[in-house]
Order: structure tokens, then sequence, then C-alpha cells
């Protein structure tokens, strides 16, 4: 396969540029849980909050960085024709690059006080979590955005023709930059600020991000299983729907305790509990396209990482999400380590991954490699998995123990009870972190050199058994007229070759753990989780009961222990038989064609 | 796209569009004047205001470290109620060297300025301690020790702005969050009957016979070693080492031989001769707090720190 239109190869370094700034910020990540362990590591030489607030910003550009790579890549398909202004493309690459480097430098100023005031306006950096760039590269992404819309909805044809997936990407991207805005202004009342700051971070990732989310895989669900456009599209639009019929209240569980009236404990409480609907929709649409006709990954890696997106997607925005969103469980998680618990599998398991997948989908594709060595990469998936999800757990772990001593026992801080507490797993965040780290480096060595070490070796040599005897003609995708009739040319079934052999009338693999994944084993699988995320949920409420609130830490904790280490277990085993039963396709005859 | 499928699609929709009226009217109502939540500019700590305190706490990235209303970065402490727990004076003790635990004395000097001490509605350190239990915790179990917070450069002003910013969070109503303790007391509290005696002077009896060796020991009781290193080091202050017989240069460009006389003032009025390069307003008064022979002592223990 190779790339139909030129322009496609603008995304390209859009996934370079993404790779270096997850690089950047998973070491950051690391400076931070280190300094979790010791707080006095590079005092004066980068605080905290710098390092912090480097990561975050980091994490939010390098996951945009992978929107514009993936939504350039997938508009003139979308379009069927080349991208618009193609040089304004290459100009927003180099435009996110100086914002970044600004952004990266100015950041650091917060360890001398300076934010850089005119105008009543902090120019340089104004220290609001997840917002800190300041007003200056605040204006300049701004302008990044409108730059980014107006290159995708140029491309798109006309306003009539779009299907849901058009719609789905249109509205993201305008949105992108709209919500932008309104983190543009200093608040003076802290409950106002808040309420704006929510306003963006809750919409941009619940709002915003989720309907690109949600486009994009649907089209590479298209592209990689030849799913029909009709269905994905009706997944799209009722999984936007929902998301926002959801997501519009549920912000309303950012506004319990910042100073705004009771009754958003009401409306957050009720609609951020329905958020994880659309979730559970957009999982069983991923299952049923993936599974529609049978046909072999043709691109492992990238499939890997859209399926970890879904899957993690439902463990931290779903389960963990779903755990802390009630008044009554949320007064305790709420400024507590369970809140990171759920933001890293939320934010780097639904956004990260598909980034990830969507490159792994893309690169391959414009360097015209057609037989890449997929091992490197489900390594590295396995690695940020477990990584991310060990990250998850310890925080997890921790932040229960955090609600007790500091909350519940209302103990006293650094010095005092609550920090030596949590000693156990403030050292378990770096350790998975350094796993999350190596996943996150073989990751980024595969696609930076992928294509470029295949040639140096022949084939043979990354492929014990011998090449798959059925023709791969190149098949230019979304050739044949119309978005919906990219079923066919697609997957060309022996385009990809797995680990596994693709002799097509083998059928050995097809059983045991391997063997097909029924909708009803899929649907126990889910249930499972939600079990695990119930005994989460009841471990969270279980603060309330009196005999805890009177120094009992017993049943918190059993349930926290049981549930979020089973959550993760059944995670983990549901990944890997779904992976296996659709490696194991490769082997079975390709008479289901 | 058949047409019972494009009618629900319209219907959701329209129930989307009244779930964005819903939104609106709960952020209106939400942010309406009769409520009675209190808004920053409504709130001062002396000539300081909390809006200006907002902004130096957006300009430190405090949030990067801490969290304000349960929201930030969980290394540091929630600073949402901290005023209303620890108290003004501790706070204006602990701020400009946070790398340091405050000390009963460095507390004490605080209470001198008129209008912490107003705000604190304590004069006495006794007082204060029953006002803010916590305070008294933090003090008897890490006072002068060192502490996780790294040392921030504050400029002349900035504390007190911070002060009536943690003031206005402290004041504000947020719903019953963070949940109050009904466990077990503080552990301290209990086991601490009386209030440890405010001033140094109670280790006086077996200090030792040489004054610079009772300065030495008194610079750590006081807390005065949060600010100042024994070398030329600036920490938050200036540092002592080679100060003594050498010319000061100030703020105001003048020179000053520091000599006794120009240290002792400097304990007794820190702004009157504020050295170039640091600012006035952040050392409190020691006048008080310490006496003229406690005073001379430290000065002789200054006086014995060669240029390092």
């Amino acid at each position: 396969m190779r790339i139909e239109y030129e322009s496609q190869r603008v995304s390209q370094r859009f996934f370079m540029l993404m790779l270096a700034l997850f690089l950047l910020q998973v070491i950051f990540g690391l400076i931070l849980a280190a300094q979790r362990v010791d707080p006095l590591l590079l005092v004066g030489v980068l605080n905290f909050n710098v390092a912090r607030a480097e990561h975050l910003n980091l994490g939010i550009l390098w996951i945009v960085c992978g929107f514009i790579g993936a939504i350039f890549f997938i508009s003139p398909l979308l379009a069927e024709r080349e991208l618009a202004a193609g040089w304004l493309a290459k100009l927003l690459f180099w435009a996110i690059i100086i914002m970044v480097v600004w952004n990266f430098l100015t950041l650091r100023l917060a360890q001398t006080g300076t934010a850089g005031w005119w105008e009543g306006q902090p120019w340089l950096q104004q220290g609001l979590e997840y917002l800190e760039a300041g007003r200056a590269a605040g204006i300049l992404a701004l302008i990044g955005f409108g730059i980014f819309a107006y290159i995708v909805l140029r491309t798109f044809p006309r306003i009539r023709d779009w299907n849901e997936i058009h719609w789905g990407l249109g509205i993201g991207v305008t949105a992108l930059a709209v919500m932008w805005v309104f983190g543009l202004f200093f608040v003076a009342r802290l409950d106002l600020q808040e309420y704006f700051r929510w306003f963006v971070v809750h919409y941009w990732v619940e709002g915003v991000w989720e309907v690109i989310h949600i486009s994009i895989i649907g089209f590479l669900l298209v592209l990689l299983f030849g799913a029909s456009i009709r269905s994905v599209g009706y997944a799209v639009f009722w999984g936007v729907t929902l998301v926002w019929l959801s997501g519009l209240l549920g912000n309303a569980h950012h506004y319990f305790w910042i100073g705004t009236p009771a009754f958003w404990q009401f409306w957050g409480s009720l609609f951020s509990a329905l958020e994880p609907v659309p979730l559970v929709f957009c999982f069983w649409h991923i299952y049923l396209d993936a599974h529609h006709d049978n046909r072999p990954l043709v691109n492992a890696p990238a499939f890997y990482f859209i399926l970890g997106s879904v899957v993690l997607e439902q463990v931290g925005a779903g389960i963990l999400g779903f755990s802390m969103t009630f008044a009554l469980t949320n007064v305790w998680s709420h400024g507590t380590w369970i809140t990171p618990s759920h933001g890293h599998v939320a934010l780097f398991g639904t956004f990260g991954m598909l980034s990830l997948g969507a490159a792994y989908w893309a690169v391959p594709l414009m360097r015209n490699v057609r037989n890449f060595d997929q091992r490197l990469g489900r390594l590295g998936f396995w690695l940020l998995f477990i990584g991310i999800l060990g990250i998850t757990t310890s925080f997890a772990l921790g932040g229960t123990v955090e609600v007790f001593v500091y909350r519940v026992l209302g103990q006293s801080w650094f010095g005092g009870e609550v920090y030596p507490a949590m000693t156990v797993y403030r050292i378990l965040v770096p350790v998975f972190g350094i796993i999350f780290t190596i996943g996150a480096g073989i990751v980024a060595f595969d696609l930076i050199t992928l294509g470029a070490r295949v040639r140096t070796r022949g084939p043979s040599s990354l492929h014990v058994r011998p090449e798959p005897v059925v023709a791969h003609a190149p098949v230019p995708m979304g050739a044949a007229g119309g978005v919906g009739d990219h079923r066919s040319p697609v997957t060309t079934p022996a385009a990809g070759n797995g680990a596994a052999s693709s002799r097509p009338t083998s059928t050995h693999a097809a059983r045991g753990w391997s063997r097909p994944l029924s909708g009803f084993e899929a649907g126990v699988w889910l249930l499972g989780m939600w079990i695990c995320g119930g005994i989460i949920t009841l471990g969270l409420l279980s603060f309330n009961l009196q005999p805890v609130r009177a120094g009992d830490p017993h049943v918190p904790y059993i349930l926290a222990g049981v549930g979020y280490p089973a959550l993760v277990i059944v995670t983990l085993l549901f990944v890997w038989r779904f992976l296996a039963s659709l490696e194991a396709r490769v082997a079975r005859p390709v008479a289901a064609e | 796209m058949n047409d019972s499928e494009s009618r629900l699609r319209r219907r959701a929709l329209a129930i989307l569009g009244g779930m964005m009226v819903v939104f609106i009217v709960l952020s209106g109502l939400s942010f309406i004047g009769s409520r009675g939540q209190i808004t920053p500019d409504q709130v001062t700590f002396g000539r300081y205001r909390a809006v200006e305190g907002k902004r130096d706490f957006q300009a430190y990235n405090c949030m990067g470290c801490h969290t304000i209303v349960g929201n930030g970065a969980y290394l540091g402490p929630d600073l949402t109620d901290i005023y209303g727990r620890v108290g003004p004076a501790w706070l204006a003790a602990f701020l400009p060297s946070p790398g340091t635990w405050p000390t009963a004395v460095a507390v004490s000097a605080q209470l001198q300025d008129s209008t912490i001490a107003a705000a604190s509605k304590a004069t006495t350190l006794n007082a204060y301690y029953a006002a803010y239990p916590d305070a008294r915790e933090h003090i008897e179990r890490r006072g002068g020790q060192r502490s996780y917070m790294p040392n921030l450069p504050f400029r002349s002003g900035e504390v007190g702005e911070l002060l009536a910013f943690l003031k206005y969070t402290s004041e504000m109503n947020t719903e019953g969050w963070p949940p109050v303790p009904e466990a077990s007391p503080r552990t301290t509290s209990s086991s601490a009957a009386a209030p440890s005696p405010p001033g140094p002077s109670a280790a006086a009896d077996s200090a030792p016979a040489d004054p610079a060796a009772r300065g030495a020991r008194l610079v750590k009781q006081v807390g005065c070693v949060a600010c100042h290193s024994s070398t030329a080091q600036r920490l938050v202050g200036p540092g002592w080492g080679g100060l003594y017989g050498s010319e000061v240069t100030l703020t105001t460009g003048a020179t000053v031989k520091g000599d006794s006389a120009y240290i002792d003032e400097s304990i007794r009025d820190p702004n009157a001769k504020v050295v170039a390069g640091f600012s006035p307003g952040i050392m409190p008064s020691y006048g008080t707090v310490l006496t003229a022979e406690q005073r001379a002592e430290i000065v002789a223990y200054i006086r014995s720190l060669g240029k390092k």
C-alpha cells in the first residue's frame, strides 16, 4: 500500500515532532516522579512546579501534534483531493516549533515569580494548571488552531456532501480553536477562574478531543478493516452526540467544591455518571467493526494502539472517572492522588494511544514500507500499556492512603504523617514510569527509523517463516470513488505479515486463547471491568461510613486493594485475549474474504 | 438514512440544545452577587489587596505544587483554608523563607506587626496558639527544620498580597469541602500539655560562656539561619560571612560600615538600611523579641564569622 495524495506526506513531520515531544514529556514525568520521592531533588534548578508545567504542556502539545498529523493524513482521503494550502501546513509546523520552544523557556519563569504582566494579562506564563502557557504563547496557539481549522475545512468537500466523519472532524477542529479562547483571560475571582479553566480543559478533552478521537478511530477502522462508512458514520454520530449529551452538563463534576453553588453537585453527579455510556457504545462498535468480516491484521501495531486507546478510555475515563464523579465520592477523591490516577490513564490512554496508533498507520504508508518488523511496535505497546496501568494503580492506591490519612484523620502533610504514609506508592510510580519510558523509547525509535532499518536488512532476517504468497499489489486507498468504497482495496490481507505465518490454509492458531472472540465474551470481559469499577466506587463511597470516619480504614483499603489491581489484571487479560484472537486471523483461511 | 433515524437524530440534537440552556442558566446563577460568595475585591490584608495576591499566586505557579480548592499538583498541601488553620503570623513567618519551617520566635516577631496582630486577633504566642492550633503543631514538631519547599525570591509586598489572597480563599464557601475530620485528634495537641516558651530565653541556663558561641546557638533557635547563611552566600537575606567590618552598599547607593551598631539596628529595624539587591519589608523587627544582650550575642557571632 502507499499513499494516494502527495499532500498527505505533510503529516509525517507532525508525527515526528509528536514523538520528540512525547519523549521529552516522559522524561519530565520521570523527573517529577523522582521529585515526589525526594522533594529536594533539583530544588532551585528545576522546581517541581516548573517540571510539572512542562510535563502537562508537552503532554497537550504532542497529542495535538498527533491529531494534526492524523487529520492531515486522512483529510485528503475524506475529501478525495489534495490538502488545501499545503504551504500553510508547513508554516504551521514551524509555528508550532517556535511556540513549543518559547513556551518551554517561559514556563521556567515561575521560579522567579515572573508572569510578564502587561495590560493586566500574564504574557509569559500564567501558573494555571494545564493552561500554564502565557498569553503570548496562548495567542500563538490560537492562531495555530485557526490555521489548522482553515486547512481542514478548505480541504473538505462542500458541506452538503459531508458524512458524519466530516462533521465530527469539522466541528472538532473548529471547536479546538473556539474553546481555547476561554483560557485567554485573567480572572480575579478564584471560583470564576476555575469555572473557565475547566471550561477549556473539560470541553477540550471531553467535548472536542473526544469528537476528534471518535472520528479518527472511526475512519481508521474503515481503513484497517474495511468497515462500511455507513456503520462507522452511525457510530460516530451517536458516539459524539452521547458524549455531548452526557459531557455538556457532566462538566459540573468540576464545579462541586470550587466555590460554585451546591446545585452543581446534583447535575454533575447525574450527568457525568452517564459519561461512560458513549464509551461503552464506542467500545462496542470497535468490536463490531473489527469483527465484521474477520479480516486479518494488516498493521498490528496500529490496531494495538487503537484498541489500547478505546480500552484505556473505558478504564480511565469510563471506570475511574465514574468512580470519582459522584459528589459523595468526589468529596474524598478531590485534590488527592486519586485524580492523577484517573488523569494519566484517561489522557495518555485515550488520546496518546490514538495518536501513536495513527502514526503507526500513516508512517509506513508515507515511507512506502510494505513489510516492517512489527515486533518492536508490539513490544512498545505492551510496555506502554503495562507502564501506564502501573502508574495509575500506584497513584490510586497511594491516593486511597492519602484520603484516609489526610482527609479522614486530618493529619499533617510534609514532616507529618501524610507524606511518609505514601512512601511505597511514591516509589512505585517511578518504577512503572521506567517501564513506560522504555516503551516510549522503543516506539519512538521504531517509528522514526521505520523503513530505514527494513531497507538495510533482508526480509528473511525479519521473518523466519516465508513471506506470504498472496500478492499484494499496491492499492490506492479510497481509490474507487466515494469513501464508502474503502472496504475492498484497503485491506488486502497479505499486505501485512505479523509475527505469525500467513499460510492461508493453517487453522491451528484459532483455538484456546486465540479462538475467535465472540460478542458475548467481549461483553463478559467488559462486565468484569465494570464490576472492578463498582468495587472501586464502593471503596471511595465507604469513606462516608461512620467506622471509617472514626479511624478504621479496613473497608476502603480492602475495596481499593482488590478493585484497582483486579481492574488492571482484567484489562490486561482482555486486551491480550482480544489481540491474540485477531493475530490468529492471519492463519485462518482467506476464503472468508 | 431512513426517516425514523433522522427524526431520532434531530430529537437528540434538540435535547442537547435544551441542556445547553440549562448549563447557561446554572452558570449565571453561580456568579450572581446575591449568592453571597466572597470575591477578592472585598478582601484586603492591611494595605494589600487579594486581587494582587491572586496575580502573585499565578506568577509563582503555586498550584504547580499545591492544590487550591482541590485543583493543582498534590505535591504540597491544599492551600484553600491554610490561612484559617495556621493564621497570618505563621504564614508571614514562613513565606519569605519557605525552605525552613518557622520557629516560635519568628512567629512572635511577626506578631509585633500591628496589621498581623490585628488580623490574628492575638498579640502573644499563647493567644495565637489558642486561635490556630495547627500553627502550634507545625512549630512544635518542625520549627527550624528544613522544609520541602524551595525558597522563592519574593519581592517587597508580595508576601502581604499572598496573605490577602489566602485570606480570601479561606473565607470562600466551598460547600463543605474539604471534609472536616471526625477521627482521633491530632497527635501533638494531646501530647503537649503546656505551650513551649515563646522566646529563646529558656536555653540561656546552660549557655556557654563565650558570647559568640551563645550567639551561634541563638541564631538556630530563633531561626535566623532560615534566611541568613554563615558564609557570604545569599539565601533569602544577605549572608553573614565577612559582613563584620566590611563596607555595605545600601539600596540608596550609600555605604555603611558593617559594625555592631549597624547589625544591631538591622535586627531591630531591618528596613532602616536595606542592602543593595534586597527588598525592604521582607524581614520583621526582632527588636522586642530579642533582648539587647541576645542581640549583642548575635553580633558577636557574626563578628566571629570570617569571609568564606
